[in-house]
């Protein structure tokens, strides 16, 4: 629980520092943020890459596991995009 | 970018393999999390800003209100469903099987529940089935984001709190921040509950269909 409090601190105190500043202030934070994405992207690579049950698994179980995540990928999307037209998302 | 994305990906897992292979394991991932958790806790400020700074994003999820959460609902069924054919396709225990999807991509949680119940080989296909959603909605986004914009939502699972927030919100703009993350929220709450209830009607459930 206190992870979820950590991510939620620093969203909402972004959003709230945008609404104040936006008759003032004009940005594109895209060029900034990428490097940053690149360090986190990074980083979730390299715990994934360090973890000996993940990388164990692979040879075990790696076709049949790669066939249920695309499937759990595919009716996601599938449902999702179902559900979107039904209750007009916008 | 999606090139830059792909390598730093790439060199990670690499870089991560290295250090665990030459035993320095737990050293490399102490300093790596704070790494991630620093730039994670970093982007979403910046998210949060442009989110803040957009007029038209706050408008747009004003209209759309509560109804955000069919997604993240949504996404239990099609993911639960995605077990339940993977399973008749490979000819598995189905309950196991949707059992490792209702982790929603959280592979540290399914791998260790899921063998907890149905034993290590199912814990090392929970592990994998998990990672496996949230790498391959990283290197897909391309092609995702040309589905719709609520496709690598829908792809992240629970993963869209935070490791694969970052690239949805550089792909599907700045109004996919609120979207993206309470479905991943929501996902990240259900999916302990979800693995235990899959876990435990499965059976039941399956044999009054008779499948």
């Amino acid at each position: 629980m206190v992870y979820f409090a950590i991510l939620v601190a620093p969203l909402v105190a972004g959003i709230l520092a945008g609404y104040a500043l936006r008759k003032k202030w004009h940005a594109n934070l895209n060029k900034a943020t990428l490097p940053i994405i690149i360090v986190l992207i990074f980083s979730l690579g390299f715990s994934i890459g360090s973890n000996k049950d993940v990388l164990s698994s692979l040879p075990r179980v790696g076709w049949n596991a790669l066939l249920i995540a695309s499937l759990t990928i595919v009716f996601s999307i599938a449902l999702v995009e179902l559900a979107k037209r039904k209750v007009k998302l916008a | 970018m999606i090139r830059y994305i792909l390598a730093a990906l790439i060199v990670g897992v690499t870089a991560g393999y290295l250090v665990s292979y030459s035993g320095n394991a737990d050293a490399g991932s102490y300093a790596v999390d704070y790494v991630f958790n620093g730039s994670l806790l970093v982007l979403l400020f910046t998210m949060g800003l442009s989110f803040g700074l957009d007029k038209e994003a706050m408008h747009k999820l004003r209209q759309t209100g509560l109804r955000i959460l069919i997604v993240p609902f949504t996404v239990v069924l099609g993911s639960i469903l995605g077990g339940l054919v993977g399973g008749l396709i490979l000819r598995l225990d189905l309950t196991a099987s949707m059992a490792v999807t209702a982790g929603y991509g959280w592979y540290t949680l399914d791998g260790p529940m899921v063998g907890q119940v149905f034993g290590a080989e199912w814990g090392a296909m929970g592990f994998a089935v998990n990672f496996i959603r949230e790498l391959l909605t990283i290197v897909t986004i391309t092609l995702l984001v040309k589905i719709g914009k609520y496709a690598p939502i829908a792809s992240g699972g629970a993963t869209t709190m935070d490791t694969t927030l970052p690239v949805i919100v550089r792909y599907c703009g700045p109004d996919a921040l609120i979207t993206a993350f309470s479905s991943g929220f929501t996902l990240s709450l259900l999916a302990p509950f979800s693995i235990i209830a899959v876990s435990t009607l499965g059976r039941f459930l399956l044999s009054l269909t008779g499948l």
